[in-house]
């Protein structure tokens, strides 16, 4: 394990602390922001000389998001990715001159789309040579031997040179891709599930090419993908993403072995390969993911928890959920006004579906942990009051192991767990 | 220098031919994808017919001095009917020959729509790339001001800018090209916003190249297909609106324009002189029939949906 080595400063490349990226949601005529999506909100984690970090999550979880800026396509909101330069770690986003270019040069990304990251105008020679040309690193005759190489080590070759993106196969234009990143000797690449969109046995390719160019040039990988069993023979540690935070964070090996949060359960279960089938009942993903303008409180993940206590972060908007599926209530509810995440007023149009909201919210209609949570029930007319406990956001923390999660319970809670 | 500088030199210069071939041969195969429609060939010939006529013009028919551009005067052969020998288009009222207005036309015709379209063109695309570029408030205030001349009809505004300058054959290119370059604009910001969103755009960013060069070589050349498409067009519409402006007086008299003397030959229609505004008409629809196919073709030419996918 990583862990007896303790890792050197100088091994360290990037750091991404408490990383923040807010999207403004405008509406209306002046485009007045309403509203933020919270893409990432809030994370840290370390990348190392040579290693692959693992960044896991389901679509629009915020990967993406945190990919480009950590590639520095977009400034952070809040918090920041440091570079180690000079045995100094130093903000990405306010690097100048030769500074941001060293960083630049030393930090590439492969996208998902390969076709839509390689100017479809472009030939093969005008793709690979142009980091290049961008740095005077060659010219003329040398930048057609330079990418000849680059070519060659991705396994194509000097007979690709003046041919489009459009002639060649999605898994020979990622290689193109990986030639272009590779071009600047880069200590870091990030891959933005570079083979999500590629057959599985090109996939494997794929990925036995990045393997090796790894151990050639000791690359770092951020390698992003919401398919837990691609990075499980590549990355060295996961960072498990829910709704723009990190849910569980540490060696792939101990978290397939036993996930501490789980919703890295239920994604491994999801995603089953075979040593996974073997410890997770298959069950998958159920419901959908929430809005991330409007993450839920507590632990984001308390809305699909199967898990979930009654100390998870149990808010007025489960109730309105609940309501949403329940007919001759729902569409009898008028107004919602709350006095906090935790406390409302929910005014119906009828004494009757008031009264049937708040009999459901005591019985088994709804999860017991839920009912647990309740402060305060007081049906009043037309008029429920509801009142939770108000819980705090669940921080990721340190387990006895160790590792990193981000859920109330312990993990031999979460590893004894059998789905009912 | 060593031989194997010597090899990797002859490489290079290979390297340039290679590339260079590569590209012409992706050129003619937009070619190609045109000369497959026959509405499009139909089009390119009465175009390359047109260019021939204005390129070939003082060999074709002797210029009138001192202005090879007015309409040569024969009074002693006013409105003579096609046929007439040294006349075969036949004559205006001011014994001028309708054959010379319709060779020497088509160079005004030309003159016109090429300084139109490329004024225009070059305006809106660089109004255009800025608002899309930029973005915020730069973007806010051009796009008001796009707005504003859009919501004026062309022929209308284009009329008021000309009468306002006073009849001149100058001012009609003036007027058309404050009105048209709005369009160029509209279009070219449309697809700045659009291509910047791609991922090569991102990708090339990730490289660490200048905004300039981004400029130049990822969004420029994605986006000109659509500018393209409205310069050909509008090289046809510029002549018809042009002729419009001449026919209702605000051209200059006696110029060898095919708006004008449509315009000077009406009136003898209704006593059975047809000619002398009739072949300068036919031309005018050709002129923009012409153009308006090709752009048509080069729109399904150049479509992204088809092109070498
Ligand atoms: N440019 C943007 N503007 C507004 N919202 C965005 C933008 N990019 C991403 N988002 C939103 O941020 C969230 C995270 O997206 P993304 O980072 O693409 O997730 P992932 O890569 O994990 O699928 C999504 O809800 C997405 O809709
Ligand atoms: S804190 Fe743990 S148990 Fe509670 S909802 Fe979140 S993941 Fe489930
Ligand atoms: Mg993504």
């Amino acid at each position: 394990m990583r862990a007896a080595v303790a890792p050197q400063a100088d091994d360290l490349i990037l750091s991404v602390r408490e990383v923040k990226k807010h999207y403004p949601i405008r509406e209306g005529a002046l485009q007045r922001v309403v509203g933020h999506v919270r893409a990432v909100d809030g994370v840290s984690f370390d990348i190392r000389r040579g290693e692959t970090v693992g960044l896991v999550g389901e679509s629009g979880c915020g990967k993406t998001t945190l990919g480009r800026v950590i590639a520095a396509l977009a400034d952070p909101t809040d918090g920041g990715v440091h570079y180690s330069m000079d045995g100094e770690m130093r903000r990405i986003d306010r690097l100048e001159g030769k500074a941001a270019q060293t960083f630049r040069r030393n930090c590439q990304m492969v996208f998902q789309d390969s076709f839509a990251s390689l100017n479809p105008r472009h030939l093969v020679i005008d793709l690979v040579g142009r980091p290049l040309k961008v740095y005077n690193e060659a010219a003329s005759a040398d930048l057609v031997e330079r990418v000849v190489e680059l070519l060659e080590q991705v396994g194509l070759g000097r007979q690709h040179l003046f041919r489009y993106p459009h002639q060649f196969s999605g898994g020979q234009r990622q290689r193109i891709s990986i030639a272009r990143a590779l071009a600047l000797n880069p200590e870091i690449i990030v891959l933005d599930e570079p083979t999500s969109a590629l057959d599985v046995s090109v996939q494997a390719q794929i990925l036995n090419l990045l393997n090796d160019l790894q151990k050639e040039r000791n690359l770092a990988y951020l390698f992003v993908t919401h398919d837990l069993s691609v990075v499980r023979h590549m990355a060295d540690r996961l960072v498990v993403m829910y709704l723009g935070k990190v849910a569980e964070a540490g060696e792939t090996q101990a978290i397939f072995d036993s996930p501490h949060h789980p919703y890295t359960r239920e994604l491994m279960a999801a995603k089953p390969d075979l040593e996974a089938e073997a410890n997770v009942e298959i069950r998958g993903l159920e419901g959908t993911v929430p809005d991330p303008a409007r993450p839920p409180q507590g632990c984001r993940f308390h809305t699909r928890c199967e898990l979930a206590t009654s100390a998870c972060g149990w808010e007025v908007d489960d109730v309105i959920r609940w309501l949403e599926d329940a007919p001759g209530m729902f569409e009898h509810l008028v107004g919602v006004e709350r006095t906090t995440e935790f406390a409302a007023e929910l005014a119906f149009d009828n004494e009757d579906a008031a009264g049937l909201l708040s009999m459901a919210v005591r019985s088994e209609q709804v999860p017991e942990t839920m009912r647990a949570a309740m402060r305060r029930l007081n049906l009043d007319g037309t008029k429920v009051e509801i009142e939770f406990e108000e819980v705090g956001e669940v921080e990721l923390t340190v387990r006895d192991d160790g590792r990193m999660a981000a859920c109330v319970l312990a993990p031999q809670e979460v590893a004894s767990w059998k789905s009912p | 220098m060593t031989d194997v500088q010597q090899s990797r030199n002859a490489a290079g210069a290979m390297t340039a031919d290679t590339a260079f071939r590569v590209r012409m041969r992706r050129l003619f195969g937009v070619l190609q994808g045109m000369a497959s429609n026959p509405a499009t060939v139909i089009g390119l010939v009465i175009i390359a017919l047109m260019l021939i006529m204005a390129i070939f013009a003082p060999w074709l028919l002797e210029p009138n001095s001192p202005d090879p551009y007015q309409m040569p005067r024969d009074w002693g052969a006013v409105r003579k009917p096609p046929g007439t020998p040294g006349h075969p288009l036949g004559t205006t009222n001011e014994g001028g020959d309708v054959l010379y207005g319709v060779i020497w036309g088509s160079r005004t015709s030309l003159q016109l729509s090429l300084m139109v379209v490329g004024s225009t063109m070059i305006v809106g695309t660089i109004v255009g790339s800025i608002a899309g570029l930029v973005g915020g408030w730069v973007d806010e205030v051009l796009m008001r001001l796009v707005d504003v001349f859009l919501s004026i009809p062309e022929l209308i505004f284009a009329l008021a800018i000309a009468a306002v300058l006073g009849p001149s054959f100058g001012n009609i290119i003036l007027a058309l090209a404050v009105v048209l370059w709005v369009k160029y604009a509209r279009i070219m910001r449309a697809q700045v916003l659009q291509i910047k969103q791609h991922d090569f755009v991102d990708a090339a960013r990730v490289i660490g190249d200048s905004k300039l060069n981004i400029y130049l070589r990822d969004i420029l050349p994605n986006a000109v297909t659509p500018v393209t498409v409205q310069a050909t067009l509008d090289m046809g519409n510029v002549v018809l609106i042009g002729a419009t402006l001449s026919f209702i007086g605000l051209s200059e008299a006696g110029i060898a324009e095919w708006g004008v003397l449509v315009s000077e030959g009406q009136a003898g229609i209704a006593s059975g002189r047809w000619w002398a505004s009739t072949f300068p008409g036919l031309m005018i629809f050709l002129w923009a029939l012409a153009f308006n196919l090709v752009g048509d073709g080069l729109r399904d030419a150049l479509d992204p949906r088809t092109e070498g996918r």
